[in-house]
C-alpha cells in the first residue's frame, strides 16, 4: 500500500517493505532505495542508514507533521494516514464533518450555506506551515454550517465544515 | 570595579541584542532592566535580566516605540542609563532629549548628532560642506522649481531618496529618465507614509556598489577613533544578509583612505559614543552614504577581530571615561564574517515565516548572539531577524568554512528561516573568491531558489521510517515472508 507524504507542497506516494533485519526497501514511485534504516537515540535525533550512508537527522513529530534537520536543511514533510481516509467514507455520519488535518488559517471559502456540493469539490482552501491546502468534500451533500471564515486560525482537527445529507 | 555614574541600565529594545547588551552589562557589574512586550514574555533577554518590565501598545511594536512607558520603566528600575539598542527609538533624537530630560544618561551620542545624522539631506550637506566626499545629487527644498531639471542633468541611472528614509524604503531606481516624475511622485508618497516626511533628494545611482562602513569610537574628551571597517555588500532588497571584517576588497592604502575619512567625518560632527559612518564604494572611489548614530546589527565581526566590546565602550562614553587606547593600540586581528538568521524564506520570495520553536540547538565553536529559545512562537510581529552567528578565524577562507560548517550545525524546528539559503551563499564561488557587490544576490537568483530536489530522498526515507503506520504496514508483510523462506528452504 502507497502512503502519501507531502512536502513543500508535493505528494510523494512512497511505501516501505522489508529488507534485512531492522531495514528496508523505499519504494518511491519510480525508484527504490535500499537498504534504509534509522536508528533512534533520544527524543528528537537519530542515524539514518541510506544505501551505504549515514546521516544524522534531528526531528520533532508534531501530529501529521514530521519536522527533519539532515546535513544543514530543514523540511517539513506532512503524511496522509490513508486509513483515516478510509474510515470516514465507513462512517457515513462522521463523513458530514470537515476537520482540519492540521492547524492553519482559513485562506478563501469556496462555498457557501446552502449550496449543494458533489464529493470531491473544494470547500475551502486552507494555509499551514505556508503551504496552501484545497479542503475537499468527501460526500455529495449540502453545506449546513461554515465554523471559520476567512482569516480565521483553527486548530489541528477543529470541525470546518458541516455538510447536511438533505437540502432543508 | 570602576565606578560608574550609575548601578542600572534599563534596555529600550527586544531580541538578540537586548541579550547581547545584558551579558557586558553583567561583565562590568551592572544590573539590567528590559521593557518587553507580552509577546516576548518568554524571549532569553526577558529571562536573563535583573528586572523585567512589561509594557504595551496597540501592537507589539507600538510598545517598544511608546517614549512614556519606556522612561517610566526605567524610573521604576531605578535606572540611571538607557541602551537604546538599534532600530525602535535608537536613532530618535526626541527619544535622547526626553532620557536625558527624565534625569536618566542616553547611552548614545548627543541628542543634536542624532539630529543632524538622521536627516538625510543636512547629513549630506554637512560631510561636503567638510571636505568629504558625497555622490552627486540634487536636493528638492535646495529650489523645488528646478528639481527635476536639476536631477535630469546627473543623468541616469539616478536614485530617489526620501529625506527621512533608512533601511532602503522609499527608494526607487531610475533608468528611463522619462521614469523620473513618476518615481519623484511614488516615491515622495512612501515617504509620507514610512516617515511622515515628504522631502526628497535625488542622487546618482552608481550600480553594483560595493557597501563598506567604518566604525569609530568617540568620547567626551575630543577623541575619536576608528575600529576598522565592515564589508556589508551581500543584501537583498537593501537588507544585510552576511557581513564581514576586514573587507576582501581593500588594499591597505584604500582601508587607510576610508577609516580616516570617517574619522574626518565624526570629528566634525564631534561625535561622542559608538556610531557607523557607510559608504559607497565602486572603482577605488568612496561616497559617504549615511551615518549611523547608534549599534550596528553587524557590530560583533568589528569587536571579533579587534577584541573591543562595543557596548562596553557605549557605556564607559555615557558615563564620562576617556577612551582606554589610542588609535594605535587597534589591531586588527584575523577575519571575522557574521551571518543572519532570519524568519523567512528566500526560495519563496523572502516571506516571513512564523511558527513554534520546537526544537533549538546552536552549534559550538562560535560566537551566537541570539534573540530565541525552544518553545517560543515566532511571530511576523517583528523584524525577522532571529539570532547572528559569527565565525572568527585567522583568513577569510577559513572564517567562511567555519561559518558555513555552523550554520548547517543550527537545528531549529517548528519555524522555517535562511539557514540553508546562508549556506549556500558561504558555498558560492563568488562569495569565497571575495567578489561580489550589492547586486549580487539580484544577479544570481539561483542562490535563493535553491534546488527543491537537494537530499530529498534522506527526508522521504527518514519520514517513513519516523511515521509509525508505513512501518507498521511494512512490517506486516514479513510473515508471508518468512514463510516463503521457510518453505523454500
Amino acid at each position: 500500500m502507497y502512503h502519501s507524504v507531502e512536502v513543500d507542497g508535493v505528494d510523494h506516494q512512497l511505501w516501505l517493505s522489508p529488507c534485512q533485519s531492522g531495514s528496508y526497501h523505499l519504494h518511491l514511485r519510480d525508484h527504490v532505495i535500499s537498504p534504509v534504516a534509522f536508528a533512534q537515540y533520544g527524543e528528537n535525533s537519530g542515524v539514518l542508514t541510506i544505501a551505504g550512508e549515514t546521516e544524522r537527522v534531528r526531528f520533532v513529530i508534531e501530529g501529521d507533521l514530521i519536522h527533519v534537520h539532515i546535513r544543514g536543511m530543514t523540511r517539513v514533510l506532512r503524511y496522509s494516514d490513508p486509513l483515516r481516509t478510509l474510515a470516514c467514507v465507513k462512517q457515513e455520519e462522521s463523513s458530514l464533518i470537515t476537520r482540519a488535518p492540521m492547524p492553519g488559517v482559513v485562506v478563501t471559502i469556496a462555498v457557501s450555506p446552502g449550496q449543494p456540493v458533489s464529493a470531491g469539490a473544494a470547500l475551502m482552501m486552507i494555509e499551514s506551515m505556508k503551504l496552501e491546502t484545497v479542503i475537499r468534500s468527501s460526500q455529495d451533500g449540502v453545506v449546513d454550517r461554515i465554523h471559520f471564515k476567512e482569516g480565521e486560525s483553527f486548530e489541528r482537527e477543529a470541525v470546518l465544515i458541516t455538510l447536511s445529507k438533505e437540502r432543508r | 570595579m570602576h565606578t560608574m555614574p550609575f548601578d542600572t541600565v534599563l534596555i529600550a529594545n527586544r531580541g538578540e541584542i537586548a541579550a547581547r547588551i545584558i551579558k557586558t552589562l553583567r561583565k562590568l557589574g551592572l544590573r539590567s532592566a528590559v521593557v518587553y512586550d507580552e509577546v516576548d514574555a518568554r524571549s532569553p533577554a526577558v529571562s536573563m535580566a535583573d528586572t523585567a518590565i512589561l509594557i504595551s501598545g496597540h501592537t507589539p511594536i507600538a510598545a517598544y516605540l511608546d517614549i512614556a512607558q519606556i522612561i517610566a520603566a526605567a524610573h521604576k528600575a531605578g535606572a540611571g542609563a538607557v541602551h537604546p539598542g538599534y532600530g525602535f527609538l535608537s536613532e530618535q533624537a526626541q527619544f535622547a532629549t526626553a532620557v536625558i530630560k527624565a534625569g536618566i544618561a542616553f547611552i548614545g551620542p548627543a541628542p543634536e548628532t542624532i539630529e543632524l545624522m538622521g536627516d538625510k539631506i543636512r547629513a549630506r550637506n554637512f560631510v561636503q560642506s567638510n571636505g568629504f566626499p558625497v555622490a552627486q545629487s540634487a536636493i528638492e527644498e535646495d529650489d523645488p522649481a528646478t528639481f527635476v531639471s536639476r536631477a535630469r542633468a546627473i543623468g541616469t541611472p539616478l536614485l530617489v531618496k526620501p529625506s527621512g528614509g533608512a533601511g532602503g524604503k522609499g527608494m526607487r531606481i531610475v533608468r528611463d529618465v522619462d521614469a523620473l516624475e513618476g518615481a519623484i511622485e511614488q516615491a515622495r508618497s512612501e515617504g509620507q507614509r514610512y516617515f511622515g516626511d515628504h522631502r526628497l533628494y535625488v542622487e546618482r545611482y552608481i550600480e553594483n556598489p560595493r557597501h563598506i562602513e567604518v566604525q569609530v569610537l568617540g568620547d567626551s574628551f575630543g577623541n575619536i577613533v576608528h575600529l576598522f571597517e565592515r564589508e556589508c555588500s551581500v543584501q537583498r532588497r537593501f537588507q544585510k544578509i552576511i557581513e564581514e571584517a576586514p573587507s576582501p576588497a581593500l588594499s591597505p592604502e584604500l582601508r587607510k583612505r576610508v577609516c580616516e575619512t570617517a574619522v574626518g567625518i565624526a570629528r566634525a560632527a564631534n561625535y561622542q559614543n559608538a556610531g557607523t559612518v557607510e559608504f559607497i564604494f565602486d572603482a577605488g572611489e568612496f561616497y559617504f552614504l549615511e551615518m549611523n548614530t547608534r549599534l550596528q546589527v553587524e557590530h560583533p565581526v568589528t569587536e571579533m577581530i579587534t577584541g573591543i566590546d562595543l557596548v562596553a565602550e557605549q557605556v564607559y562614553a555615557t558615563a564620562g571615561r576617556e577612551l582606554g587606547f589610542a588609535q594605535s593600540d587597534i589591531v586588527s586581528n584575523g577575519h571575522a564574517i557574521e551571518v543572519r538568521l532570519y524568519a523567512e524564506a528566500p526560495e519563496r520570495g523572502y516571506v516571513p515565516t512564523s511558527g513554534k520553536v520546537l526544537l533549538l540547538e546552536y552549534p559550538s565553536g562560535v560566537r551566537i548572539d541570539s534573540g530565541i529559545t525552544q518553545g517560543q512562537q515566532i511571530t511576523t510581529a517583528f523584524d525577522p531577524m532571529l539570532a547572528k552567528i559569527i565565525a572568527h578565524s585567522p583568513t577569510r577562507t577559513l572564517a567562511t568554512a567555519t561559518a558555513n560548517h555552523a550554520i548547517q550545525g543550527v537545528i531549529l524546528l517548528g519555524c522555517e528561516t535562511n539557514a540553508s539559503f546562508l549556506a549556500r551563499i558561504l558555498s558560492d564561488e563568488s562569495f569565497v573568491r571575495g567578489q561580489f557587490h550589492t547586486g549580487y544576490l539580484e544577479e544570481n537568483p539561483h542562490i535563493a531558489a535553491g534546488n527543491p530536489a537537494t537530499g530529498l530522498s534522506a527526508f522521504l526515507a527518514s519520514a517513513a521510517l519516523l511515521t509509525r503506520q508505513v512501518r507498521e504496514s511494512a512490517d506486516a508483510v514479513p510473515a508471508l515472508h518468512a514463510s516463503l523462506g521457510h518453505w523454500r528452504n
